[in-house]
């Protein structure tokens, strides 16, 4: 009987990364920007994706696939204003980069301004899985209350931005956005904080305008003479 | 709870690494994972135990290490642990700081068990 033990020292997740990285590049050098939006469930994603949809309609061109367990309902909303794939993860709480490949080969894989992923409801799993995005985006709403970054550190530590939606419930609750702010900073000092109410479009342009920035930063970044 | 899907990649890869290694039974993995890795370790460990014996084909052990979550500053390059997840540096108050460990689930090493001596070795 042999007994050997072979040194390994290597990220489980390296390939799944690493192929994240590949995608990224490829579809950031042609132009599309992918956003990863995340939240517990019913925080208002598919929400702020219409209003976003509606807002961009005949300025920029963007499509989504949308994220969930079970059922079409989200893509159902959101097909009658953008290219819109369902991908259902029977049962898996967050979504991983092959179905997300698969879903965007469904789609025809067309060069828009930008990919929306809506990630399923869920603040642990899905801040675990890269998915080629170059943005990642964490909604909190006000109903679930402002104690909520800490209690998720690394999603609000993966993310670029956060967004706080539902701000027309803010005189009936109990939710600070200094507070939430403050909580997710010390996690995430970089991080850009939004807040907007999609269901009476109030904060949406300033949504779609700081997506517009990142989406010429990007263009801007992957157009440098220099870039090889 | 993704716990299932790491473990299910981390035995593949395991499978993997056994078989170019000649296919001895895998008998202990090693595996260090910190507070920013995204596993909660005792779903982590539970889910090994459901899962190993029939991806390995035998049980195996599972040393899950929790390692620190250890930053380094960006400015003045002192590494420090972070606590209770704030991400400033301690010594000279900037917040732009990396991870350097404990962001990850690293399969650290695997110990097998040949049956037969390995090639060219008679005992
Ligand atoms: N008051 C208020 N309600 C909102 C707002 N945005 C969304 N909602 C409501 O919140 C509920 C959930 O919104 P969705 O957009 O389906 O949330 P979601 O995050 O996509 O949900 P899942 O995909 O199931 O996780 C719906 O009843 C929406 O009408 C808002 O700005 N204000
Ligand atoms: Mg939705
Ligand atoms: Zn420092």
């Amino acid at each position: 009987m042999t007994r050997r033990t072979i040194i390994v020292k290597r990220d489980v997740q390296a390939k799944g990364k690493a192929n994240a990285a590949a995608e990224r590049e490829r579809l950031g050098r042609r132009g599309t920007l992918v956003i990863n939006i995340l939240s517990s469930p019913g925080a208002g994603k598919t929400t702020l994706l219409e209003a976003t949809a509606r807002h961009f309609a005949g300025r920029r061109t963007m499509a989504v696939l949308v994220g969930d367990l079970e059922t079409d309902r989200d893509a159902q909303r959101l097909a009658p204003l953008v290219p819109t794939v369902q991908l259902t993860t029977g049962g898996a709480c967050h979504l991983e980069l092959p179905l997300v490949q698969q879903g965007l080969t469904a789609l025809g894989d067309p060069a828009v301004d930008f990919l929306f992923i809506e990630n399923v409801g869920n603040l642990v799993c899905p801040a675990s899985h890269d998915l080629a995005e170059h943005l990642r985006v964490v909604l909190v709403s006000t109903t679930e209350g402002d104690d909520k970054p800490g209690k998720y550190p690394k999603m609000f530590r993966t993310s670029q931005a956060m967004v706080i939606t539902k701000t027309d419930l803010l005189p009936y609750l109990p939710f600070s956005v200094d507070a939430v702010t403050e909580d997710a900073r010390q996690i995430q000092p970089q991080l850009d904080v939004l807040s907007l109410s999609a269901l009476h479009e109030s904060g949406v342009s300033d949504w779609c305008e700081y997506l517009e920035q990142q989406y010429q930063r990007q263009l801007a970044a992957y157009h440098e003479p220099a870039a090889k | 709870m993704h716990e299932r899907s790491l473990v299910k990649n981390l035995l593949h890869q395991v499978q993997q690494i056994a078989a170019a290694e000649g296919n001895g039974a895998v008998e202990e993995i090693c595996v260090q994972a910190g507070t920013l890795s995204g596993i909660e370790p005792f779903l982590f460990q539970t889910a090994f135990e459901d899962m190993a014996s029939p991806i390995l084909g035998a049980p195996c052990r599972l040393i899950l290490e929790v390692v620190p979550l250890t930053a380094l500053c960006n400015d003045c390059d002192h590494q420090f642990e972070v606590i209770d997840f704030k991400f400033r540096c301690p010594v000279c108050q900037a917040d732009s700081v990396h991870v350097v460990e404990g962001d990850e689930v690293k399969l650290m090493s695997i110990t097998v068990n040949s049956e037969e001596p390995l090639d060219g070795v008679t005992s």
